[in-house]
């Protein structure tokens, strides 16, 4: 069953193949230049105080130079595409293709049962899946790394400069392309046979998989480890949205896109709170002066007046623990997904 | 003493709320070649699906080859199966199907594929789905038979071929069982299909057995009687009458008896096993609907 399964999949092995070394070729020829930039920008090495202002600088200098800015968005399109691509052409027409095309019957009447038959399926095709994805998502690692060294230094400013709990970088780096390889597939697998038609299959497979994916980092993801709150003087932000409307600028939104003393934590919410803790955004009275509102004494008089700001986040610290979660809940669902196929491939279908 | 190679006791199958097959019991002796006819739509591909075990019954129970159809690769090797259109991989080469066929079966007779394959003039090379309807046919049987099973069921294997491709497909698989001495059961709407194949015939209608036996026993127990108008309610016990015609004068009749037709007011004929398919099939003849109506005939 082996030889057959391989001998079915030499087409689909080869395309991933070549698809892996184009990846590979096309982020061989350009990661060498990005490190020399990066070599060139000084961060190696860097004294404490500039870390910063040299780690932006080399992030300005990519997203502005726009080649390496694509590449990277390129890459983790890539990376993000491919296990719903694997879902819809490996996963759905596993089983819906030999229903539909009846060759179930042939296949599942040799001396071999129809849970070996799926075993061997699932498990080698479902770990061709998984190996093109991580390995997609390892080569991009190795491209981007100093692209993630200079955010790590704190360079910001542009695009380019994602945390590691960012959506697009959590989901494109580390484990996790491991469990939605896994998930994507067997979602397929399962969509094809229950529907038992392949290019439906492929339809529903698709618009479950991008629910799921979009649903992870909204709604989920935030929530797997209980998130810490602390309240910190508006005088000690050094990296904030502030808004301010109404009536000669009486109200405000004030915003914290970094916590201070916390580098790569998963800033979740943050937001002005008044001297009695209640959240708000009545700029004190005290503060209103035109003079104030839009000059640097504002900061000031708004942390006399008991603005202060609350923020809720996960520390960098759960980076690995949220990888190993997340993915752990994609590789649960993929099992539970196979042994419902195995169910329903042995009771329902033939 | 013979074995049963396929024993059912009141099988049933049930989809939703039709009943696809219905109080099916029998007993089909090893060594045969077994036709199953009816009508489409009258339980065969069911009936021939409980037995290789693509599917479970509702009711009733039935086993194969003297064990129960469970799916165990043990119980897979010994019963062959080609389905109906004769399904192959359009996209794999012939040789890809002998390899198939040879790694997914223990019991896997490359000569026998190898030798047919060749004899059926087919290139290793060719991809299946070029294949004629006839030569796919063929390559579905070479599976299922170098495979070695001791029963081999056939669903509908020549419904979509041309009349010299089925020809060609029952010979073929005739020399096959003659080589090897395999019990076949193979479907048919059409009782022509099978009558120079089978010595043994099952009639399935309307998802129940109306009829079932060896061809030479069929024929002899069924005759077609004519006379003087007469209700068959009168007939003596014994006979049951399949079919019923009458004219002012005269009826003909298509009975069922076991005993000598002895009444010398009957001309009696032998019937041909087309014949006797038909009036089974003929839903006219169907039981409740068979019931004296000479009264009321003018």
């Amino acid at each position: 069953m082996i030889r057959l399964t391989w001998f079915q999949f030499r087409a689909q092995a080869v395309t991933a193949a070549v698809a892996l070394a184009a990846f590979a070729v096309l982020l061989a020829a350009t990661g060498p230049h990005l490190a020399s930039l990066y070599g060139a920008s000084g961060i190696t090495g860097c004294p404490a105080a500039s870390c910063e202002h040299l780690a932006s600088n080399f992030l300005q200098q990519l997203y502005a130079g726009g080649t390496y800015w694509v590449l990277y968005l390129l890459g983790v399109v890539v990376i993000l595409l491919t296990p719903a691509i694997i879902g819809l052409f490996w996963g759905a027409p596993l089983i819906a293709r030999e229903l539909e095309t009846g060759t179930s019957a042939l296949v599942w009447n040799q001396s071999i049962t129809r849970t070996r038959w799926l075993a061997v399926k699932l498990t080698l095709t479902g770990m061709a899946a998984m190996a093109v994805t991580e390995g997609l998502s390892l080569m991009q690692a190795w491209w981007a790394a100093p692209i993630g060294r200079a955010v790590g230094h704190g360079g910001g400013g542009t695009n380019l400069a994602m945390g590691r709990f960012s959506s697009l970088v959590f989901a494109t780096h580390g484990i996790t392309p491991l469990g939605y390889a896994a998930f994507a597939f067997t979602l397929g697998v399962t969509a094809g046979a229950v529907i038992r038609r392949t290019v439906p299959a492929m339809a529903i497979t698709l618009a479950i998989f991008a629910v799921v994916q979009i649903a992870m980092p909204l709604w989920i993801r935030p929530h797997l480890f209980p998130a810490r709150h602390t309240v910190i003087s508006v005088m000690s932000l050094d990296n904030v949205s502030l808004h301010q409307g109404g009536v000669d600028g009486r109200s405000f939104t004030l915003g914290a896109l970094n916590i201070p003393g916390q580098p790569g934590a998963w800033l979740l919410s943050s937001g002005a709170i008044n001297a009695a803790g209640q959240a708000t955004g009545i700029t004190p009275a005290a503060c209103t002066k035109p003079s104030v509102l839009g000059g640097p004494s504002l900061f000031p008089c708004l942390a006399r007046n008991g603005i202060r700001e609350a923020i809720t986040y996960q520390p960098a610290s759960r980076y690995w623990p949220f990888q190993w979660t997340e993915t752990g809940i994609y590789l649960v669902l993929a099992l539970a997904l196979a042994g419902y196929c195995f169910r329903r491939l042995n009771r329902r279908l033939s | 003493m013979m074995s049963a190679v396929i024993e059912t006791s009141r099988l049933g199958k049930q989809y939703h709320r039709t009943w696809a097959l219905r109080d099916c019991t029998l007993v089909i002796p090893e060594g045969r070649v077994v036709g199953l006819v009816g009508p489409n739509g009258a339980g065969k591909t069911t009936l021939l699906r409980l037995a290789t075990g693509q599917l479970t019954p509702t009711s009733g129970t039935i086993s194969v080859l003297g064990e129960p159809t469970a799916v165990s690769p043990a119980q897979l090797a010994r019963v062959g199966f080609v389905a109906q259109d004769t399904p192959v991989y359009p996209r794999m080469r012939v040789a890809g199907h002998l390899r198939l066929g040879a790694w997914l079966n223990p019991g896997w007779d490359d000569e026998l594929a190898q030798r047919r394959i060749s004899q059926l003039g087919l290139a290793p090379k060719q991809r299946a789905g070029s294949l004629s309807g006839g030569q796919r046919a063929q390559l579905a049987l070479t599976l299922a038979l170098a495979k070695r099973p001791e029963l081999l069921i056939l669903d509908e294997p020549v419904a979509s071929l041309d009349p010299l491709a089925r020809r060609e497909f029952l010979r073929g698989l005739m020399e096959a069982v003659a080589e090897h001495g395999t019990s076949v059961v193979l479907s048919s709407h059409l009782v022509t299909d099978l009558e120079r194949v089978c010595d043994y015939l099952i009639v399935l209608v309307a998802s129940r057995v109306r009829a079932a036996g060896e061809v030479s026993a069929l024929l002899g127990s069924h005759h077609r009687l004519s006379g003087p108008r007469r209700d068959p309610g009168t007939l003596p016990a014994g006979q049951e009458v399949i079919e019923e015609s009458h004219t002012d004068r005269q009826s003909t009749l298509l009975v069922r008896t076991d005993d000598p037709i002895r009444d010398p007011a009957w001309t009696v004929k032998p019937v041909s096993l087309e014949e006797l398919v038909i009036a089974y099939m003929n839903p006219a003849n169907d039981i409740p609907a068979r019931r004296p109506r000479l009264g009321v005939a003018s």
